[in-house]
């Protein structure tokens, strides 16, 4: 746990000139078995100090790796001098930012760090539960992992916090070969917030979820090629999730609509059915804790829930300070950052589309010939909002009915033309925490979401 | 590089203390200065001052590493008790093995030392060029930066490296835009040791600038053919190299068995006009890689030549456990060879087909197939392009593109790290509306 050196470095912070100094511990676990054997056994402390200053409209930042109060001290002043350099050579006189609501808050989550023998013996009973339930696979992959955030935050105004925010994982990676040969592979992970031993007490919870998993890749060995084109499909809730996260969650970050986005053009707009609600939650959605929950943001700022489509219209930005000021809205949150040696960046939090009022097995029953389809490898989209997504499982649906499994394919369309087609909504909530979203920086991030009945354009072969 | 080194020292004499068989460390430093420009506007600059430790041990072929940024000795000390502990609670594999000296080596390379305000004047200069030339283009976020490292690799092998390193970076983000029209985005990058010419004439940078400028009135395709597409170095690098490298030759696919071409050393897998090579002792790279992770020494290697598979991507640990033969590198520094033809000439002979400078695809499965969406790319028609494409996929197969290769280009795309010519393909499936 990071002591509280930085206290006293506040008396150093420039009257009138907002200010942020950050210490930091990223610490990360880390074991890979491969079919049994110990590929990474790794662990991973890394600490240090950042000091970021705005001045005139732009930012100097420094850090270094100690957290000391010299450290501190070095820090803030080349953050400064960087500052003065920038508003030299480029500052463009924006003006300061209004005022936040001070105070201080803390948030001490249990925060253990079991020994890597936890990791690694954990690791062997899922992987020998495989090994002895799982026949017929060419390969087995088993990671143990925790990656969490301790952050202790002073700020020239807003919130000073002090913040833990562990999550663990299990990831297993299944292979299989068709009959033809090729090769074949699904994964599922298991965990979420909270470290490794608050997560997995007993291997045999997993179970149920690896026996899914398995029967699924020996549905998918015998799979068949999606048919291209344009289709009518159930997207599962974690589809659904990237759908929110990669092809409308970034298009409403404040930066990114600065960078010329296509939300840029589409605020108070309608860019989705009615059916259609998008929140990036902070920390509670629908009555539960979120995922990763997230109470303040590296530059002080309270967290709070953003509304981002309403409705079907597009309502709002997901803002740091600056751009919340330029924007003419409120700040919430959002401006996060990876290392001590990172700056915080427009992040979302825990992005979902609302729950609706149907049922699954009523909106797979309305298709005549489309496919569901359930998991996502990865996703990227476009500022235009033009986006793909992996699809690596799922179904056709012929006559109402669940058909054949699907090979890899991949789906992709234009966000606000696609929304717009959504007509079913389900009634149940998927969430996913175990990724890394990517920008400048990797961050932690939920996504989620309820199926959602649309028309998409999918890859065949 | 003193203090460093005695770091090195203290880690290595602590790890036998705990009985450990082998034991490596990599200390590093390291300073970067960085300038940001956001939505066209300068708006951040950085510094940072960051060290790095890594501590890997092997103690009865169980091994455990740690990686921690702190030099102090309690927190070195502890950390070497840590790779320990990691290495007790592992299980032995036989597999592992390291570099035996003696070797002793110092390297300099690229520009240890930033000029500040040379960098400030370039990245001021990229930003006027772009804003003067291609009025079009929106930056959304350039950064701009150099990076100064000085590293000491020590083994209780009698093996010792210290590098001293230093290059300027830029990476520019952008989109065309007009009005309420907007092109997809688009990235370029390079490296450089020096800031000698400005970056607007480094890499393909003007090429793509003016290319995404073009791709503000996309068109849509309608339906569905096979047939030729033109992989620009990045569509390139995304779609093929990702997808051999990740699957087919690497220790990964070798070692869980799953790479398709895990038979086919000294075979061929691709056109004869195919070679690919990993050279980080090429005059084209800034920083070189000078030796690996387990403490080898580095030289080029053939993965690929004349269509003929020479090697894999093994590390000696995948050697090991394949039966196979290390690699001569760790495989960062892609070489292709260029052909004879202009790019223009390249698409002078197709009747119709598509250019790709970019690929949006999902993660390429083992068997090498993909589809995904093409982006930032053109229809070429009757020998010319006929227009730039939206939402428009492909989808192929990887070993079998390799087999129908159409046509390599004589431009390249040197960026400071690789240097990849345009390939053209043959059996591609395009898709529209």
């Amino acid at each position: 746990m990071l002591q509280d050196l930085l206290k006293e470095q506040k008396a150093f912070f420039k009257p009138g000139v907002h200010t942020e100094l950050r210490g930091q511990n990223n610490r990360n676990r880390r074991v890979i078995l491969v079919s049994g054997d110990v590929m990474a056994n790794v662990r991973s402390d890394v600490s240090g100090i950042s000091a970021r200053v705005y001045r005139n409209g732009v930012w100097g930042f420094s850090s270094m790796a100690e957290y000391t109060k010299d450290a501190a001290t070095t820090v803030l002043k080349a953050a400064t001098e960087n500052a003065e350099f920038m508003d030299r050579h480029a500052g463009n006189g924006k003006p300061a930012f209004p005022p936040l609501v001070g105070g201080e808050l803390f948030k001490m989550e249990a925060f253990n760090d079991p020994a890597q023998k936890a990791y690694v013996d954990f690791a062997r009973e899922i992987d020998a539960y495989v090994s002895a339930h799982c026949p017929n696979l060419s390969s087995r992959k088993v990671i143990a992992t925790e990656d969490s955030m301790e952050k202790l935050l002073k700020v020239s105004d807003g919130r000073d916090a002090h913040i833990l925010s562990p999550r663990s994982y299990i990831y297993v990676f299944l292979s299989a070969e068709t009959p033809a040969g090729a090769p074949v592979e699904l994964f599922k992970s298991f965990g979420g917030s909270g470290t490794f031993d608050v997560n997995f007490t007993d291997p045999s919870v997993l179970y149920a979820g690896i026996d899914r998993l398995y029967e699924q890749l020996m549905q998918k060995r015998e799979g068949v090629y999606a048919d291209a084109g344009e289709k009518t499909v159930i997207l599962g809730g974690m589809m659904t999730g990237m759908l929110s996260h990669e092809a409308v969650g970034h298009t409403v970050e404040a930066d990114l609509v600065l960078g010329g986005s296509v939300a840029a053009h589409n605020l108070n707009k309608k860019v989705a059915s009615d059916l259609v609600t998008l929140t990036d939650f902070a920390h509670e959605a629908f009555g539960e804790t979120c995922p990763l929950p997230v109470f303040v943001d590296d530059e002080g700022t309270e967290a709070k829930d953003v509304t981002l489509i309403k409705d079907g219209i597009l309502t709002g930005y997901m803002n740091s300070r600056e751009s919340a000021l330029h924007f003419g809205m409120e700040p919430c949150g959002n401006a996060r950052a990876w290392m001590f040696s990172d700056e915080p960046l427009i992040r979302m939090r825990n992005t979902s589309v609302h729950p609706g009022n149907d049922k699954l097995g009523d909106m797979i029953a309305s298709i005549d010939d489309g496919y569901y389809l359930i998991e996502s490898g990865n996703g990227q989209a476009d500022t235009t909002g033009e986006f793909m997504f992996g699809v690596t499982m799922g179904y056709e649906i012929k006559g109402g009915k669940l058909g054949r499994a699907l090979l890899d394919t991949t789906i992709s369309g234009v966000a606000f033309e696609m929304l717009k087609t959504v007509d079913m909504v389900s009634d149940e909530i998927v969430w996913c925490s175990s990724g890394f979203c990517g920008k400048k920086q990797p961050m932690p991030v939920g996504m989620g979401g309820p199926a959602l009945r649309c028309k998409v354009k999918i890859g065949g072969r | 590089m003193d203090k460093m080194n005695e770091t090195a020292k203290m880690i290595l004499a602590e790890a036998k203390k705990y009985g450990a068989d082998y034991a490596q460390c990599t200390v590093s430093e390291s300073e970067k200065k960085e300038f940001n420009v956001d939505g066209g506007q300068f708006s951040l600059m950085r510094t940072l001052f960051n060290r790095n430790i890594i501590i890997t041990v092997l103690k009865e072929q169980r091994k455990g590493t740690v990686q921690i940024n702190r030099f102090d000795e309690d927190a070195v000390k502890a950390a070497v008790a840590d790779a320990i502990a990691a290495s007790d609670s592992g299980m032995a594999d036989p597999a592992w093995e390291f570099a035996q000296g003696p070797v002793e080596e110092s390297y300099e390379e690229g520009m240890p030392k930033c000029d500040t305000d040379r960098l400030f004047m370039r990245t001021k200069e990229l930003l006027e060029t772009i804003r003067e030339k291609h009025p079009k283009i929106l930056i959304e976020q350039m950064i701009t930066e150099h990076n100064a490292a000085r590293t000491v690799f020590m083994s209780t092998k009698d093996v010792c490296y210290r590098t001293r390193s230093g290059s300027y970076s830029f990476e520019l983000m952008y989109s065309a835009h007009e009005g309420e029209k907007s092109s997809s985005f688009y990235g370029s990058n390079v490296t450089l040791k020096t800031l000698d010419k400005p970056v607007i004439e480094c890499a393909l940078i003007e090429r793509e600038l003016t290319a995404v400028e073009q791709q503000l009135d996309p068109m849509q395709l309608e339906g569905k053919f096979v047939g030729p597409a033109i992989l620009a170095p990045m569509a390139l690098a995304e779609i093929v190299i990702e997808t051999m490298m990740d699957n087919f030759v690497g220790d990964m696919g070798l070692i869980d068995g799953t790479s398709i071409w895990k038979d086919k050393l000294g075979q061929e897998v691709a056109d004869p006009a195919f070679s690919l090579s990993f050279e980080p002792f090429s005059e084209d790279v800034v920083i070189g890689e000078h030796y690996t992770s387990e403490g080898y020494l580095t030289k080029n290697y053939d993965l690929i030549r004349n269509g003929k598979l020479m090697s894999f991507a093994l590390s000696q640990y995948g050697a090991n456990k394949t039966g196979g033969k290390r690699a001569g590198n760790q495989s960062g520094n892609m070489m292709i060879m260029s052909g004879k033809e202009t790019l223009e000439q390249m698409i002078k002979e197709i009747e119709k087909g598509i250019l790709v400078m970019r690929f949006s695809g999902g993660q390429p499965a083992p068997s090498g197939e993909f589809s995904g969406v093409a982006k930032n790319s053109f229809l070429i028609e009757n020998g010319k392009i006929a227009g730039a494409l939206s939402e428009t996929m492909i989808s192929g197969c990887v070993p079998e593109m390799l087999k129908q290769i159409r046509g390599i280009s004589s431009d390249v795309m040197k960026d400071g790290n690789v240097r990849l010519p345009y390939v053209a393909f043959e059996g591609i499936t395009i898709s529209g509306k």
